[in-house]
């Protein structure tokens, strides 16, 4: 059903004026009443509604010719992105935590979405009223409706010009990421150059973290972040007797069963006996069903049940079961004996460690809960202890240990986040850490506040896991070998002031 | 910045009010002043114009 060319026209200039009329327009004012004043993504959004009202415009005055509708889809494309983009910094955020003022309860950014959406729905709308010859036959001279879009137009472009110059000044002062209140006060008025400080250029920012590589890091203890350790010397060597279908990449042993648990890069999880020759049940977990599982990096004995750790921090429940239900298990595993379950499969959630990958896992029984320590990316350089319920993986805290008295860094740019900690497990009440990095074992207090003594271990090559048998820590590697150390006793902690 | 683009989006609303032969030219501005405005938010992304999430 075409419209005739008046028609259109009339209705093409009160789409200008409630465009300009809207956000725009009525952000001026509030910026005038209430000192609203946009951010730097606030004004990219404003101007492409203001160039979209332009393009109506330029429909107006010239026709629909096929340039200015790609024009007016295309602007109205990117602001949708701008939008979700926008919103995506704090849509995730906790309940209330929005950034500026709501607007009929809807943020700004989200009011961008919707009107750059709505904008597209129009031009479709407007597009299908079009008569076949309505570009040749199109009217030059603007309507009395269509002076006024323009007037308006202009109007609002030029407040929003004054308010632009106020707010963010002339070039090359640029809009910023956290603006002030509006003022006529020149005094009060913010000019900044900080949005211009593009340190490097990434599509991802900080979540670019590439997946942790041992084959990069230095073995060498003498290079390490703590200077001058004592070293803890090699007593003997094992060696896992049965085919892995990956590399080793944890290892945990049950005093209780007298069993050892093992896991692979490939998803393999292995118990296997007290002499590591013979597997006594074996699953290969499917790792992209449902929950995304990165190489398994963490194993842990949770009584019976075996605990096991993906990189990016998704945790498997699994326990031995005789009577496991193939059919049900089928989902679960790619590969199977037939003797295992699957209880729970779920994610850690984390806060001071998030956007950082995870390389161990231990268990605190006393507590019930989970131990995990962060490793460093080149995005992100800290270590961080965090404990989680077993009950729901919520953290239970999170720290950045310190160091006790008596240990130093080497150096004022060095500190803990150097460290790559690739296995951990609990013992006598105390937090064991083995970093791949620089081959050093940290000895924390339970809660990973404290590192009370680190020692350096030379002579490992690729070291994934730890796991505590009496008075022994054993440091598995890559390669299935599995070296034994005599477990050291920490000093007792530094009694309060 | 902001204030610049708000002047080139000017003149093109002027032009195409007042001297409507120059369409042209009021086109190129319309093309600059668009540049500019993707530009400005690539930059208050600091380039990152992959959200934090998961892809």
């Amino acid at each position: 059903m075409p419209l005739s060319q008046d028609r259109l026209r009339t209705i093409l200039a009160w789409v200008v004026i409630a465009l300009m009329a809207g956000p725009p327009g009525v952000s001026v004012v509030l910026g005038v009443m209430f000192g609203e004043s946009p951010c730097v993504l606030c004004w990219a959004q404003r101007t492409s509604m203001i160039l979209i009202g332009l393009v109506g415009l330029f429909i107006l005055r010239y026709g629909p010719r096929p340039r200015y509708l790609g024009m007016a889809v295309l602007l109205a494309t990117w602001g949708v992105f701008m939008a979700l983009r926008h919103s995506a910094l704090h849509l995730a955020r906790d309940i209330g935590q929005g950034f500026a003022g709501t607007y009929f309860g809807i943020h700004t950014y989200v009011w961008s979405g919707i009107i750059h959406f709505a904008v597209l729905v129009v031009i479709a709308a407007l597009m299908f009223l079009l008569r076949e010859d309505a570009a040749a036959n199109w009217g030059r001279e603007l309507t009395r409706t269509g002076r006024f879009a323009v007037g308006l137009f202009v109007a609002v472009v030029a407040g929003n010009a004054i308010q632009a110059f106020a707010t963010t000044g002339p070039p090359p002062f640029v809009g910023q990421a956290d603006p002030v209140r509006f003022s006529f006060n020149p005094r009060r008025w913010v000019w900044s150059l900080d949005e211009w400080g593009l340190d490097r250029i990434s599509l991802r920012g900080a979540w670019t973290v590439p997946e942790p590589d041992l084959a990069t890091v230095d073995p060498d203890p003498a290079n390490g972040p703590l200077a001058g350790l004592p070293a803890l010397s090699i007593s003997s060597w094992e060696q896992i007797g049965v085919p892995l279908n990956g590399t080793l990449s944890d290892l945990a042993w049950d005093a209780t069963s007298r069993r050892f648990l093992a896991v692979t890069d490939h998803h393999g999880v292995y118990v296997l006996d007290s002499t590591l020759s013979r597997v006594l049940h074996h699953v290969v977990i499917d790792p992209g069903f449902s929950i995304d599982l990165s190489p398994l990096a963490g194993a842990a004995f949770l009584g019976d049940t075996l605990a096991v750790l993906a990189t990016n921090k998704s945790i498997v429940l699994l326990r031995p079961d005789r009577q496991a239900d193939a059919d049900r298990e089928w989902r679960h595993f790619v590969t199977t004996d037939g003797t295992i379950s699957e209880l729970r499969l779920g994610r850690f959630a984390t806060v001071r460690a998030r956007q950082m990958y995870v390389m161990s896992l231990a268990y605190d029984p006393a507590a019930d809960e989970l131990i995990t320590l962060t490793v460093p990316s080149p995005r992100h350089r800290r270590l961080v202890v965090a404990r989680f319920s077993r009950t729901d993986f919520l953290p239970v805290s999170e720290v950045v240990p310190n160091l006790a008295a008596g240990l130093t860094l080497s150096g004022p740019e060095r500190s803990l986040g150097d460290y790559m900690v690739t296995g951990a497990v609990v013992a006598d009440s105390q937090l064991y850490a083995f970093s791949a990095a620089y081959s050093t074992l940290l000895v924390m207090d339970l809660q990973g506040r404290m590192v009370r003594a680190a020692y350096a271990v030379p002579g490992l090559v690729h070291p994934t896991g730890l796991a505590a048998r009496g008075a022994q820590l054993l440091v598995a590697q890559a390669d299935g070998r599995i070296a034994a150390l005599e477990r050291p006793v920490s000093p007792p902690a530094p009694a309060p002031d | 910045m902001e204030f610049l683009n708000f002047l080139l989006i000017l003149w093109a609303a002027w032009l195409l009010w007042r001297r409507p032969k120059r369409e042209r030219l009021a086109f190129r501005l319309l093309i600059v002043s668009c540049i500019l405005m993707a530009l400005l938010f690539v930059v208050g992304t600091r380039t990152s114009l992959v959200p934090g999430v998961n892809i």
